[in-house]
């Protein structure tokens, strides 16, 4: 009980004098999530259509080599992006570029590096989730609508997408909680997100578990995230 | 314009190794309605599917208005617009209403305003008695209102022939009655139909042409009539006979 009331003191003495660098810590995450959540997704979506476009044998060759390079192309994406840590990317990304570079290029800014690894990072997620929402959809829809004469891109703008959005919009939430947590090791590439100002916090003085403690207060409401994917599930 | 519609030329199809039809050879011709018998694995379905250009066919030639569809200069989107099919399993469109699943196709693949799609989209609903049901999704509507449904789909593209593929299959004898009530009434009207069944009682009395079917060629074929009462072929005789005896 004792150790409690200490730890609301420090945790109050952390709050007065730091309380607008861990609200800003939170809102660069919050942002940092939403924003590559976001194109994570238009990639994913992306990625996923291309790689459902049918081929048959008879198609002209130069049509089946370009889906089959395709197919080679995301399928390479998907396996590095999906089986390697975000922390790792976002070195390679973060150092890659000025070093391919002779340092003559540099990130704009580490909002702009930082964006990018972690919407790279969810499309290659969102390119598999889609691809399956999409070959999950019964094929009797996909001959139905090519019975009445619908081409490819009619049939999965009319029939397809539609039904198949719908079943990958958890995850799409999912994803959205998971960028929340997992955009902390982006204090990696220096971008001051909630656990960079810990860390910092943590480097002038030594109260780690107040610190913590405040950050888990904080990133509570992140839990409200799934309500609203709940809602977006009845839609 | 020539007598036939549809002319199915040596017609084969493989798959891998496996052959499932070989040399099919029929025509048909305008309000022509022809029903596919046979037994299951006999390769009735995949000789519509060919028709439809769903299956790609090995060799042979399909012939619509003279002209063979399965050559390269042929668009494969703009023929299925005129030939219709129906599915066993309905594959109405999950994510429409009963209204959109015949409006889409008219205002997609025919370019026809909303407004006129609309109308005879409601034509055929109206005719296959599914009018009151337009707001319905697929899911909140029976199995045989679903094929209902999925016929008036398939008309509102005013398509030349319809095909339709095991239409009663999937329901339970009740709804088998409305469903081939329908295509009673096609037929009656003159529509060209090309229908894959295992309704004896349809083929005999509303057919006036019947294809038998055996192990993926063609055993025997003519006027309904005579095929059910003076089967030629040994193999047709064993398959009718249940029939009659049933």
């Amino acid at each position: 009980m004792q150790r409690l009331l200490e730890l609301g003191q420090d945790m109050a003495l952390l709050w007065q004098n730091y309380s607008a660098g861990y609200l800003s810590g939170i809102k660069n995450t919050l942002i940092l999530a939403v924003v590559a959540t976001i194109i994570g997704c238009v990639i994913g979506l992306i990625c996923g259509v291309l790689n459902t476009i049918p081929y048959t044998k008879n198609d002209p060759l130069p049509k089946r080599f370009i889906l089959k390079l395709i197919r080679a192309v995301v399928r390479v994406y998907v396996e590095v992006f999906r089986g390697t840590p975000m922390v790792l990317q976002a070195v390679f990304i973060y150092y890659g570029l000025p070093y391919f570079t002779y340092n003559t290029v540099q990130w704009p800014s580490v909002w702009a590096a930082s964006i990018l690894v972690v919407s790279i990072n969810t499309g290659a997620y969102m390119a598999e989730s889609v691809r399956g929402g999409i070959i999950s959809i019964d094929p009797g829809q996909t001959e139905g609508a090519k019975a009445i004469g619908m081409n490819h891109v009619q049939t999965m703008t009319s029939v397809v997408l539609p039904q198949a959005l719908r079943n990958i919009m958890p995850q799409i939430g999912n994803n959205f909680i998971i960028n929340i947590k997992d955009t902390s090791v982006m204090f990696i590439i220096t971008f001051t997100e909630f656990f960079a100002f810990h860390r910092y916090i943590t480097g002038v003085n030594n109260m780690y578990f107040p610190s913590a403690t405040i950050e888990m207060n904080l990133l509570v409401p992140a839990a409200h995230a799934r309500a609203a994917d709940g809602r977006l599930r009845q839609l | 314009m020539s007598g036939e519609i549809l002319e199915i030329r040596h017609l084969s199809k493989a798959f891998g190794s496996h052959v499932v039809l070989r040399d099919i050879d029929f025509t048909v011709r305008p309000g022509d309605v022809t029903s596919i018998i046979g037994a299951s694995g006999s390769g009735k379905s995949t000789l519509l599917r060919c028709i439809n250009l769903l299956e790609t066919p090995t060799s042979g030639e399909i012939v619509f208005h003279g002209k063979d569809v399965t050559g390269k200069d042929v668009k494969e989107t703009e023929y299925r617009s005129k030939v219709g099919m129906v599915f066993q399993s309905f594959n109405l469109f999950n994510n429409m209403t009963v209204l959109d699943n015949c409006m889409v196709g008219q205002v997609k693949v025919l370019k026809k305003s909303k407004e006129e799609a609309r109308e005879n989209a409601m034509k055929y609903l109206d005719r296959v008695g599914m009018a009151p049901y337009i707001k319905a999704k697929p899911r909140q509507i029976s199995g045989g209102q679903k094929q209902r449904v999925a016929i008036a789909r398939a008309l509102a593209m005013e398509p030349e022939v319809l095909l339709f593929d095991e239409p009663t299959s999937a329901l339970d004898p009740e709804m088998v009655g409305e469903v081939l009530e329908v295509m009673r009434g096609l037929a009656d009207d003159g529509m060209t139909m090309l229908v894959v069944t295992h309704e004896m009682a349809f083929a005999r009395d509303v057919s006036n042409s019947v294809v038998f079917m055996s192990d993926g060629v063609i055993c025997e074929q003519g006027d309904p009539k005579e095929v059910f009462a003076n089967p030629k072929q040994q193999r047709t005789r064993e398959f009718l006979a249940r029939f009659s005896k049933g």
